[in-house]
């Protein structure tokens, strides 16, 4: 891709910033996309420092077999919260994060659509965030039922179940607005010449994954509002007591649960699709069929939802249906895969940070995707299910697949947000502990799984004592690498070598002709591409 | 600041809000479609009423877009 010069070649004292608010108002009051577009990263950040210091109150009660830390109710309100908190407070923001920041200066747009809706989206986050923290300290606990709240525990749990309903619709809510948002901006402001066919793959998948939200957030924001008038109105849409059916809420929980998997990865693919090319030095392999496998992925999420039922007796029709409609997932991921390795073969690649990442992203998410094709053949699944064999699998989907992707992703692009580049001798130890320790944490996962160990028990047999032990050294170390990201991200925001315009040789999109950092404003004037 | 003028004329930028509004609303509508299909057909039980929602939701989009075109068509 090309496009004419314009004028941000031209350097910038004061970056546009003298005519904005400063200090506290100017974060608040802000509709500049680059402003949001870091709240939203720094609160995922924040959000991910908290759901991970439940993961070490988990990981340290599981550090062997008894009851030595905390109490069990309280341990399932620490799978449950760390659940809610990773997936609604961390990933998802983080992608909104990445949206924000990147997908109008890639498209050539001056901002998002709705600027104000923008500043809106975003600021409903801290006080959902702040309601979900805030229950474990109201009388009767937080929810502990773990984060698909399947009822009837959700049904009779006590006030911390309705504070964790009104967080998931507000941030709901919230995740609508910035998807309208994304669409809007994609199908109305880009440049004059960017085709939907020659549009960054990043943006591309956040364009489907933005359609997702909007056809499976409603779903879940409908089923907690069900379970919200069963816990005060008298209704009985899940409450076996008054004829309902608890079996329904999983059904339409998962109606959203497993598109919201995609939600999440597919994001995570977009930051890929931009690195494998730019540290190969070569375009991407086979770009059509990369839109046409993330449009495949998103149909398919659709009609698979029952897989995470199959323990729950589906007839026999119905368990061949999404067994089969589940493993068909594996072929569009596959040919993403495929397209990936083939960006990278004979290019000139060079290993650093983001790169890493991304190699690293490539091994973990297929080992990943592996285990989950295991998970979707149904006599395998019910041996499996509940089982530490889940738990391993989403993890490598999920940590392994979006965080590292994340990773890389924010070092690819931070020389661009801050104008400095990034340490990158650190960078690399981070990748190299992260991924260490990931494997630690979570490859003993699938033995304890395969042998039989529950998840969401505090207590466990004595021979599942030895890899549980493995699993908490690694989670610590693990925990203790990001302070070393967030170290690095610091250090690059005070200084640093001072990065220019295109930092990276392989760069082919639009930011790159920006300068380093982003202007305030920028493509006030649409550049065109040819 | 020295960045340069924005180039869009006024109908342009007017057009354009215009289209982001109606493309909003439209995704907005799909987004409420959802959330009160989903409760009204628990609500009224069985599939009936979801095939309903959806189908009158279908139906709208049609006489909306219908509706547009002959509009325009003027």
């Amino acid at each position: 891709m090309s496009s004419v010069p314009h004028d941000h070649a031209v350097p910038h004292d004061d970056h546009g910033y003298a005519h904005h608010p400063s200090g506290l108002m100017r974060w608040i009051t802000t509709t500049n996309h680059k402003d949001i577009g870091t709240l939203y990263l720094w609160f995922s950040f924040t959000m991910f420092i908290v759901g991970g210091m439940m993961a070490m109150t988990i990981r340290a009660e599981l550090f062997k077999p008894g009851l030595q830390i905390v109490h069990p109710e309280f341990f399932n309100s620490m799978t449950t919260l760390h659940g809610l908190i990773m997936v609604f407070g961390a990933l998802m923001p983080g992608a909104v994060g990445f949206a924000n920041w990147m997908i109008p200066l890639q498209i050539g747009a001056p901002d998002m659509a709705f600027a104000r809706m923008n500043n809106w989206s975003f600021w409903l986050l801290p006080p959902a965030g702040f309601l979900l923290i805030l229950s474990l300290f109201v009388p009767g606990g937080a929810a502990a039922a773990g984060w698909t709240l399947y009822p009837p525990l959700t049904v009779q749990a006590g006030m911390g179940m309705d504070l964790t309903i009104f967080a998931i619709h507000i941030m709901g809510a919230s995740s609508i607005m910035g998807s309208i948002n994304i669409i809007t901006t994609i199908l109305n402001l880009r440049a004059p010449g960017m085709t939907l066919m020659k549009m960054p793959l990043f943006c591309w998948a956040w364009l489907i994954t933005a359609y997702l939200l909007i056809a499976v957030m409603p779903v879940l924001a409908g089923a907690v509002t069900m379970l919200l008038t069963d816990r005060h109105f008298g209704t009985s849409f899940f409450n076996a007591a008054g004829g309902g059916d608890p079996v329904l809420f999983q059904h339409v929980f998962w109606f959203f649960g497993h598109p919201e998997v995609y939600i999440i990865i597919l994001p995570a693919f977009g930051i890929i699709s931009e690195i494998i090319p730019t540290f190969s030095r070569k375009p991407l392999f086979g770009y059509a069929s990369m839109v046409y496998a993330l449009s495949a992925i998103a149909i398919l999420s659709f009609i698979v939802w029952a897989h995470h039922m199959f323990t729950t007796g589906l007839p026999t029709a119905g368990i061949l249906f999404y067994m089969y409609a589940t493993m068909l997932i594996a072929v569009p991921t596959g040919v993403k895969v495929f397209n990936w390795l083939a960006t990278m073969w004979k290019g000139s690649i060079t290993l650093e940070a983001p790169m890493l990442f991304a190699i690293g992203f490539l091994f973990l998410f297929t080992l990943g995707g592996f285990t989950g094709l295991v998970c979707s053949i149904q006599p395998i699944d019910v041996q499996l299910q509940d089982s530490y064999y889940v738990v391993a699998h989403f993890h490598y989907v999920m940590v392994a697949g979006t965080l590292f992707a994340f990773f890389g992703g924010a070092y690819y692009w931070l020389p661009k947000w801050t104008g400095h580049m990034y340490d990158e001798k650190l960078a690399q130890i981070h990748f190299w502990i992260s991924f260490v320790f990931f494997n630690i944490t979570f490859f003993p996962m699938h033995f304890l799984g395969l042998a039989g160990m529950p998840r969401r028990v505090p207590d466990y047999a004595q021979q599942f004592a030895d890899w549980n032990m493995v699993a908490s050294i690694g989670a610590f170390g693990f925990g203790l690498s990001n302070f070393l990201f967030l170290y690095v991200v610091i250090k690059c925001i005070r200084g640093g070598p001072k990065a220019p315009a295109k930092p990276w040789e392989g760069g082919s999109t639009l930011e790159w002709t920006v300068p380093s950092p982003a202007p305030y404003h920028t493509f006030e004037t649409p550049p065109v591409v040819r | 600041m020295t960045q340069t003028v924005p180039a869009r004329r006024a109908d342009e930028d007017a057009r354009l809000r215009r289209a982001n509004r109606r493309t909003a609303m439209i995704l907005f509508s799909i987004s409420l479609v959802f959330f009160a299909g989903i409760i009204a057909s628990k609500f009224l039980g069985g599939t009936t009423a979801g095939i309903t929602v959806v189908g009158c939701g279908i139906l709208l989009y049609l006489v909306m877009a219908i509706g547009r075109n002959l509009r325009s068509g003027k």
